[in-house]
């Protein structure tokens, strides 16, 4: 009986390698996020819920309140043309600190971080996953303690994402010096110091993180003093986790649980976080032919009930939209979603020319016949909305072949042969928000963007262009006058509506939902811990 | 010693390498052994009943049935109207298990197909040849089984995922992905056979009729195809039959994982295809599909081990 | 002996430098690890391509696998003290938009650097590391349950051969062979812990190893191990049992066995001593072989108890084809394999002294 012996032997060695944790004092809440976090430092940050978490214990220059407006954190107020922290020129804005700032060990937080923050995203040595805004910066100043000043080549709108998360170069300036980068810092597993609103104790990988009150946050020390954090691999347990009261907030479950939590007495928010799921067109070279005419494009989204999708499959928990900016004041309020139309939808193929000739049940002009390649990647609510829509378009004689790839195929670049990049696709469908939301700034739809063998890293998937609309995009990037810009997007936001390149099948906002204990948790889709200091737990 | 050491048998298959040669004459008694067998007669029946449920369903309902989506009636419970329930987007889940058992029961027998053309191939020229090239084909089997089958299958999967379009096979649309599971689940299923056929290659090299017919000058390929292969014949057909549930219990494992057949193609592993979300709500989701591939698999083996009985000679003194 | 060892760890070498070549490749050619790496929507462009150099992801595949295997600071290297590189072989030293690369940091996994996970930014092999001991917990429990009931009934329905407590265990162990994991697991999910719960009956967690609020207690492992050990035992106490029937048949019919009874032995004590030493070989050889397995994990049962192990994580991975990962737990299964064929054939020669090398 050797062997047995041996297993008792792992069973100990594996029992010995989990870390026991004591039992806590004072207010304790759990929070979960369907996904594990990678990485705890900002520049590394893969996902979503990586920023969550982060933003648990780093703090950012501001954050955005329930409207989305920005808020103060570490600067004393939002610079502005009218307080003097915007140039008139667009290009320089000053940062002023809040005084007395200090990180969670007691050591100072001043403009000497926000620099070595900016030093360590456009130092070569690094590999963050992403440089913007910093690397557009012409430069970055500090003339007293107080005092940090941006300065950009050009007017720069998307402003407000720089200075998400501020590093601390008392901790980290060592590391980079004795390493020579920060891509292997031991602070990215487990941050030593905090200047958000809790302050990190441990990292169980695989199930839990454990934080607790951060006496020296800007905000104020938060309520609740111990705050957990879970992850879930699986929706279905994720859900019931929140119904048996195992955890008090979930986020991003979908849609089709929404009945069951409700059901359970717990409110479902559905927050903005700037995605919308849309289809994408193809009317590059490598696109099917019909695709060059608008009536065609307008045709195919006529025919699909995307009111059923979001009725029935969605639970009505969202709709489908009209504009890429859904839901935020840059959309034109005056344009309605895309009806569902299919007798429309025959007159304007029959119109165009795309008739059923050699009676094989889909439409054809000129012997080429109107077969659609749709193509998804693999996420569940796709996989199951895929055979629906080859049924509907059917229906009006337009044929639908399906495709579809794991994300990391299906978003792969021009340069990696990418599906979407390189056009193989007709009709595309993912969700994308614009990058720096609630900033509205995209550059997906530009001319300049088309990816080809000279320009692979284009982002434009749809290879479509229109001069006007290039320029529009253009101006609207370097307008800061919030009203000026609305102005330009509406006009953008037009166009792109009619020339049907891009159309939403459902304004893809996030679940969010809390339960008692936990009371006053004012979360927003984009920063759900801006007022985590007022969160409170009934005792009773 | 050693080359038997390294080769022992896969722990949980039931197969046992060692059955051989059964003498042709014996035909018959072979034929009556297996109907001795109960549990391989109730598998039989239970084999026939599901092959009529795929094939005779399939007059009852049609593809297209099958395939008809209806969102506003969806996940509704098992009714007189659709008896297993519907599924997530509203298709009726009964003429979906019958279709999709068509497919499933296609990739079983023709992954097996290909795992045993490349099974008995390695295994064949292997033993016959010896040498450096049984060296070189045995340490590439060796290869393949040091990476847990499961665990290559998704990487495989995952690799030629989404590559091919839809194939027109017998007046029928296929997702090309039913290609690329047959394709996978075949190549990556054949190491063990090939080592039961080597095996037994070698000892039939040193049998009296082997060494005969070579030394009377018969050419190397009507020694192999007339001599060898027609005694090896009862180990790749117990393997073969037992490797057709293990061909259908893997289509449902990576399908279940998300990498398997893509819609509107149905299968019974597909079908399992998120239905782990509901759980509690809607447990005909999976209870329905994955009973069938229960029954399935389990008189597939009731038929293999009848199979590896009746062609063992040694059963005789067992029974 | 030890030549015999010596000579099967020498051919065990080219082995793994084909299984790592032949993985390699498809890893490469089956996803892009950048392509999901904003998230939710795909990488800005100029990040990308910048990752992709400052990663090596936009080398030819013979460089990217030379350097996995082998390391880089060889490749590139910093001759002026600045931390960046200014020489380098194979591997361009050409920049991107005038950024210059820093010299090499691999050391490739033949010096024991199994490269860093893209995902995660820390060494593969933590990553690995910080999952192995949930997987080892469950697998081995799972082991220890399975050799334990497959012995009482591989033995019972040796002994009892032919009466109806064998073919009832027979049946029993063929229906359960037949069971794919994910139906077990959803039927007892379905039943302890669902309907349980429902029926206001103690109830089974479904997900996770413990709740962390209650502190990480055994009882708290124990209680949350119960299912995914019930569904993976289930189906394997078949395999393992039928074979343990057929070997100790075997061996109760050989003529030793027949001499001991006939030498007036006890019943009891010719089946433990003689039988069932005899019968244990092929069993340890069995569980020999199947141990390094057993850090793949079960995929399947830990996806669905949202188990933190081996086989959720190389689900993750592979889905973000983080394939340094990937490669780190395919090279260590591979090389458990070897190992423990050797192991299993030394313990074959001290279970059985007819064995000689």
């Amino acid at each position: 009986m050797k062997p047995v012996r041996i297993l008792a032997l792992l069973l100990v060695i594996a029992l010995s390698l989990l870390t026991s944790i004591q039992a806590q004092s004072g207010k304790e809440v759990t929070i979960a996020w369907p996904q594990e976090p990678g990485v705890l430092n900002p520049m590394y940050s893969p996902n979503t819920y990586t920023g969550y978490t982060i933003s648990l214990f780093l703090a950012s220059a501001w954050s955005y309140n329930s409207n989305l407006e920005p808020v103060p954190v570490l600067v004393t107020e939002i610079p502005s043309l009218d307080n003097g922290g915007i140039s008139e020129d667009n290009t320089t804005f000053t940062l002023k600190l809040k005084e007395g700032l200090t990180w969670s060990d007691g050591d100072p937080l001043d403009s000497a971080d926000f620099l070595f923050t900016y030093e360590m995203y456009t130092n070569s040595l690094n590999a963050p996953v992403s440089r913007a805004p910093y690397e557009l910066m012409t430069s970055v100043e500090a003339p007293d303690a107080l005092t940090v000043v941006v300065t950009f080549p050009e007017a720069y709108a998307p402003w407000l994402s720089m200075f998400g998360q501020i590093l601390p170069e008392h901790v980290l300036r060592p590391v980079f010096d004795a390493d020579g980068t920060l891509d292997t810092a031991e602070f990215n597993q487990a941050p030593t110091v905090s200047s958000g609103p809790y302050i990190f104790q441990e990292w169980n990988v695989g199930n839990f993180m454990r934080f607790t009150a951060n006496p020296n946050y800007a905000l104020g020390q938060p309520l609740i003093e111990t705050m957990f954090v879970r992850f879930f691999g699986d929706d279905e347990s994720y859900v019931n986790s929140l119904i048996a009261n195992e955890i008090q907030l979930a986020t991003f479950f979908d849609y089709s649980y929404v009945p069951r939590v409700e059901e359970a007495g717990i409110e479902v928010q559905v927050l903005p976080a700037g995605y919308n799921e849309g289809w994408y067109f193809n009317v590059g070279p490598d696109g099917h032919p019909a695709l060059q005419d608008v009536n065609v494009r307008k045709a195919a989204s006529l025919a699909f009930d995307r009111f059923a999708i979001t009725e029935d499959l969605l639970n009505g928990a969202t709709y489908p939209g009209s504009s890429f900016w859904e839901g935020t004041p840059f959309a034109d309020p005056d344009l309605e979603a895309v009806p569902f139309d299919p007798a429309e939808a025959n007159r304007l193929l029959d119109e165009a020319g795309w008739v059923d000739s050699n009676s094989d049940g889909t439409r054809d002009k000129d012997g080429v016949e109107l077969v659609l390649r749709y193509v998804t990647n693999q996420r569940s609510i796709r996989l199951e909305i895929q055979p629906i829509v080859q049924q509907q378009l059917g229906d009006v004689g337009i044929g639908v072949e399906l495709f579809s790839y794991p994300s990391d195929q299906f978003f792969a670049g021009y340069a990696d042969g990418g599906p979407i990049a390189t056009g193989q696709y007709d009709i595309a469908q993912w969700s994308t928000a614009p990058g720096g939301f609630p900033d509205p700034n995209t550059r997906a739809f530009m001319c300049a963007e088309i990816p080809s063998d000279e320009e692979p890293s284009g982002s434009n998937w749809t290879f479509f262009c229109d001069e006007e609309l290039s320029a529009l995009f253009e101006e609207q990037a370097a307008t800061t006058d919030f009203n000026q810009r609305v102005e330009i997007f509406q006009e953008i936001d037009r166009r792109m509506y009619e020339s049907y390149v891009w159309v939403s099948v459902w304004f893809d906002a996030d679940t969010w939902s809390t339960r008692e204990p936990l009371t006053n948790a004012n979360v927003n889709g984009v920063s759900p811990f801006w007022d985590v200091q007022n969160w409170d737990v009934i005792t009773e | 010693m050693t080359a038997n050491t390294s080769e022992s048998p896969r722990p949980v298959t039931l197969t046992h390498p060692s059955a051989q040669h059964p003498p042709r004459s014996q035909m018959n008694r072979v034929a009556r052994r297996f109907l001795r067998h109960r549990l391989a007669v109730t598998g039989s029946v239970m084999l026939i009943a599901i092959m009529l449920y795929v094939t005779l369903g399939a007059l009852i309902f049609t593809e297209a049935q099958a395939n008809y989506n209806d969102t506003s009636r969806r996940l509704e419970a098992p009714s007189t109207q659709h008896p297993f329930g519907t599924d997530t987007i509203g298709r009726d889940i009964l003429a979906r298990t019958i279709y999709g058992g068509q497919i499933s029961l296609l990739i079983g027998v023709f992954a097996v197909s290909v795992s045993v053309t490349v099974g008995v191939m390695v295994g064949v020229v292997s033993g016959y040849y010896g040498g450096w090239i049984d060296g070189l084909l045995m340490r590439f089997t060796e290869a393949m089984l040091c990476i847990p089958s499961l665990l290559l299958l998704l990487v495989i999967s995952k690799f030629l995922g989404g590559r091919i379009p839809d194939v027109n096979f017998l007046g029928r649309e296929f997702s090309g992905s039913v290609i690329v599971i047959i394709a996978i689940i075949g190549l990556t299923s054949w190491m063990y056979l090939a080592r039961i056929v080597r095996a037994s290659v070698l000892s039939l090299k040193q049998a009296e009729f082997i060494v005969a017919a070579e030394a009377l000058g018969a050419p190397t390929r009507r020694v192999i195809l007339a001599h060898i292969l027609p005694n090896i014949l009862a180990p790749v057909i117990v393997s073969a039959t037992l490797g057709v549930a293990g061909a259908i219990l893997s289509e449902a494992y990576i399908s279940f994982l998300g990498l398997g057949v893509k819609p509107p193609t149905a299968t019974w592993g597909n079908m399992l295809d998120g239905a782990s979300r509901f759980i509690a709500e809607a447990p005909w989701l999976w209870l329905c599909p994955g009973v069938l591939i229960l029954i399935t698999v389990m008189s597939i083996n009731f038929v293999g081990d009848g199979l590896r009985d009746a062609l063992d000679p040694r059963s005789d003194n067992k029974v | 002996m030890f030549k015999y060892i010596l000579r099967r760890a020498l051919q065990a070498i080219p082995l793994l430098f084909f299984i790592s070549f032949a993985l390699f490749g498809l890893m490469q050619a089956s996803g892009d690890p950048l392509a999901t790496f904003g998230g939710r929507q795909p990488l800005q462009p100029d990040d990308r391509a910048r990752l992709a150099r400052q990663m090596g992801l936009d080398q030819p595949f013979l460089v990217q696998y030379l350097i996995w295997l082998t390391g880089d600071d060889w490749l590139r290297w910093d001759t002026d003290g600045d931390r960046l590189a200014d020489h380098a072989i194979i591997v361009p030293l050409a920049d991107l938009e005038g950024q210059p690369l820093p010299p090499g940091r691999r050391y490739g996994i033949i010096r024991g650097d199994f490269g860093a996970s893209v995902q995660m930014r820390k060494p593969a092999i933590e990553v690995i590391g910080d999952k192995i001991g949930p997987t080892l917990l469950l697998m081995g429990t799972a082991q220890v349950v399975i050799v334990i009931v497959s012995l009482v009934i591989g033995i019972l329905s040796a002994v009892r051969q032919y009466t109806w407590v064998d073919s009832l265990l027979t049946s029993f162990s063929f229906v359960m062979y037949s069971f794919p994991i994910f139906l077990i697991a959803l039927l007892l999910m379905y039943l302890f812990a669902i309907k349980f719960r429902e029926w206001g009956l103690p109830y089974f967690p479904i997900s996770g190893m413990f709740d962390p609020r209650g502190g990480v207690t055994p009882q708290e492992i124990a209680w949350h191990m119960v299912l995914p050990v019930t569904s993976i035992s289930l189906i394997s106490i078949a395999g393992y049992s039928r074979y343990i029937r057929s070997t100790m048949l075997e061996v109760i019919n050989s003529d030793y066995i027949r001499t001991a009874r006939a030498k007036g032995l006890s019943e009891r004590r010719t089946l433990m001593v003689h039988a069932f030493k005899n019968a244990s070989l092929p069993l340890v050889t069995l569980i020999g072989l199947d141990i390094p397995f057993l850090l793949g994990g079960a995929v399947v049962t830990e996806q669905l108890f949202g188990w933190p192990g081996l086989g959720s994580q190389f689900i993750n991975s592979i889905n973000a084809s983080d394939f340094p990962v990937l490669m780190t737990l395919l090279m260590m299964i591979s090389v458990a394999v070897v190992i423990f064929q050797i192991l299993t054939d030394i313990t074959y020669t001290f279970l059985d002294p007819r064995i000689r090398y």
